[in-house]
């Protein structure tokens, strides 16, 4: 089975390096980008399956890092992480693609069962693609007869 | 200050009211009193001018007629017949069938001595050669004398005319009665006062005056017209009693006598008067009602703009109170968004430290000790910390943004009694009563359901934690009221008999965090998020309380549609 990859983007420091540590102790892999850009950047060199993404941070903040996400990357799947404990917000990020949102402060425990969800997600998607791949490549008999006329 | 402002207003206010009206009411009455009063002098003095026309025409006719009643007998009959006793008694009688105003008839001949004569007196063989009136007659051919006293002692006036022909000069005089005389200008009579009367040139009257004044007295009110002067004159003088009057003079035969026709000017504008007093008292009436209602409106309006200012007071002071509280609102909405970060941290950081003493326990690394239960209760009290801080965060965020809500129709009448459902168990198990009223014509209100009832049981908790503070488990009672009220808003009152909210808390009572609650018991968020729900509702929410007796929370509500 396929090992789920994780990329936290949040402009705390503190809070990504204590999120990783605790992570590996699970044994999960956690990468971590401190803001928008440095996360699109990271995005191109991995294969990451879940990315979890502070509303507000400086710079490129949440809502047009996930837009631009979902642009280059559709597969992925973005959970929003957000201070304002509003349906709101929380609204606006799912209309424009996330998966899910989790609200500050958020635990570990929930966190990661969120993220499982949004890999379990990722993975079925990613089967339905495979699916629909091998079909079109498996030609029906008929087809190739029709081809060969 | 206000005070003054409101007594300088209420001085304006009522001078207008009084003098607007009361100007042009006077106005009116000085104006119709000063035509009416000219249009009556002017009418009496043209109807006395032609009264006096009338009398000196007729006064002169009846003058010329018995001067030519004389001239008809001394042209009629000789010398000798009328020299005749009896045939001039037979004379006098004919004339007295035509005008009983003939007393006497005498015949003189040129030297003036009286050679016949026929009437009550004794006169015959007097000799008159001497006396004024028969050199004029003698002179002009006749003479009307002025009123004397003559040889009998008694007030007369003589008409005498003369003839001279073959026979010799004669001269015939009669003397008229000055009773029918005097009668021609008594008839005279206008109103109550209005009398008639003739003077000599001299002012000595010629008839009797009704108003006092005998034949041959002198006139005691000094009239003057000149005789030079034609027509007739009009004036007003004042009277030897001090009262005006109205005259009218004109002279008359040959302006040896002046015709007077006088009247009170009292007595003309008697009627005049009446009617005068009864607008007098109309007008005092009318005032007095004017000044009356000039103050009942003064007072009622002043007291509406006391109260209108005072509202107006009252509901800047809400609205201070509001922006103030949105205000706070924003702020601590921020506040608690900047502190979730650091909460999240910690609360990382913690995790990390249970993993790691738990890891480190798995492994045998460390030993179980009490030290190492009292770190573990520490974290663990860290934890419980951590997440009471996140509640507090959470519930500012909720007050501050109530993010989207769907509004529906609402009716109070099957929504309350749902509300307080879900309350019932935890009231009756502090022996609680919950009475409802709930009007059948309260209108549906258009709102977020959950929301209203977030409000309701929020208030329902306070109230129920307020009676348990005053009664422990028996007695309390609650009750909720919908109900239309008087402006028109829908109006829902939650009412306890529990502890009351003291004065100066009750000021602070829509702040956030602010709560009289132990520490750890209540976030003092409860009411100010209601106030924000309320408000964003549209309506308001209000409490009265009496500490030791309760308290009840109203909030109005608009009506859907």
């Amino acid at each position: 089975m396929e090992k789920m990859t994780i990329m936290l983007v949040d402009d705390e420091e503190r809070f990504l390096s204590t999120t990783k540590k605790l992570l590996s102790r699970k044994g999960i892999d956690l990468l971590t980008a401190l803001s928008g850009a440095e996360a699109l950047e990271r995005l191109g060199f991995h294969d990451i399956h879940v990315v979890i993404l502070d509303v507000k941070m400086p710079g490129m903040d949440g809502m047009t890092t996930l837009r631009e996400i979902k642009r280059q990357y559709p597969l992925t799947e973005v959970i929003m992480l957000t201070g304002h404990a509003t349906v709101e917000s929380a609204v606006e990020g799912l209309k424009s693609g996330a998966t899910d949102y989790l609200m500050k402060p958020a635990d570990i425990e929930e966190l990661l069962e969120k993220a499982e969800e949004a890999f379990e997600k990722r993975k079925r998607l990613e089967e339905k693609i495979r699916v629909a791949q091998t079909r079109l490549s498996m030609k029906s008999p008929r087809e190739i007869l029709r081809e060969t006329e | 200050m206000k005070q003054d402002r409101y007594a300088t207003m209420k001085k304006t206010i009522l001078a207008c009211m009084i003098l607007v009206p009361v100007i042009p009411f006077i106005l009116v009455l000085g104006v119709g009193y000063y035509y009416f009063t000219t249009s009556l002098e002017s009418s009496t003095i043209s109807s006395m001018k032609r009264i006096i026309e009338d009398h000196r025409q007729m006064i002169d006719s009846f003058l010329r007629e018995r001067k030519a009643d004389l001239e008809f007998i001394l042209n009629s009959y000789s010398y000798d017949t009328l020299a005749d006793p009896e045939r001039l008694s037979d004379i006098l009688t004919q004339l007295q069938k035509k005008s009983s105003a003939f007393v006497d008839l005498g015949l003189f001949n040129e030297d003036g001595i009286h050679v016949n004569y026929s009437g009550p007196y004794q006169l015959a063989g007097m000799d008159y050669g001497q006396e004024d009136w028969f050199k004029q007659v003698v002179k002009e051919g006749y003479y009307i004398s002025d009123i004397f006293m003559g040889f009998r002692m008694l007030p007369h006036f003589i008409i005498a005319v003369t003839r001279a022909d073959a026979e010799g000069k004669r001269v015939l005089r009669a003397t008229i009665d000055t009773h029918t005389f005097s009668g021609l200008v008594k008839k005279v009579s206008i109103g109550k006062t209005g009398e008639g009367y003739i003077l000599n040139a001299e002012g000595v009257f010629q008839t009797e005056r009704r108003s006092g004044g005998n034949l041959m007295d002198t006139d005691p009110d000094n009239l003057r017209h000149d005789p030079d002067e034609p027509g007739t004159k009009t004036f007003t003088q004042k009277d030897l009693r001090g009262e005006d009057s109205f005259f009218a003079t004109t002279w008359m035969q040959e302006k040896k006598w002046l015709l007077v026709v006088r009247q009170e000017k009292a007595d003309v504008f008697r009627d005049l008067r009446s009617a005068a007093y009864i607008i007098a008292l109309i007008a005092v009436i009318g005032g007095g009602a004017i000044i009356v209602i000039a103050f009942y409106l003064t007072h009622r309006i002043v007291r509406r703009m006391e109260e209108m200012d005072s509202e107006k007071d009252r509901l800047g002071e809400q609205l201070i109170q509001a922006g103030r509280l949105a205000e706070l609102g924003e702020m601590a909405a921020g506040f608690a968004h900047e502190i979730n970060n650091p909460l999240q941290i910690m609360k990382s950081e913690q995790t990390l430290i249970q993993t790691i003493l738990s890891d480190l326990k798995e492994k045998g690394r460390i030993e179980e000790s009490e030290d190492l239960a009292e770190l573990e209760d520490s974290v663990r009290q860290i934890t419980l910390q951590t997440d009471r801080c996140a509640e507090i965060t959470r519930s500012i965020l909720r007050f501050g943004r109530q993010g989207e809500s769907e509004a529906k129709d609402v009716s109070l009448q099957t929504f309350i009694p749902e509300v307080v459902a879900m309350i019932e168990k935890k009231a009756g198990v502090h022996g609680i009563r919950i009475e409802q009223e709930l009007a059948r014509d309260a209108p549906p209100v258009y709102v977020d359901s959950t929301q209203l009832q977030q409000v309701l049981l929020n208030l329902f908790n306070n109230a129920i934690d307020a009676t348990i503070d005053k009664h422990g488990v028996e007695g309390g009672e609650i009750s909720v009221e919908a109900a239309r009220s008087d402006d028109g808003k829908v109006k829902i009152t939650v009412q306890d008999n529990g502890c009351g909210i003291s004065s100066e808390s009750l000021d602070k009572i829509f702040s956030p965090f602010f709560t009289t609650k132990p520490v750890g018991k209540g976030t003092g968020l409860g009411l100010s998020i209601c106030y924000g729900i309320v408000g964003n509702m549209g309506g308001i929410m209000e409490v009265s309380s009496e500490q030791g007796i309760g308290t009840a929370m109203t909030i109005r509500l608009p009506p859907s549609g």
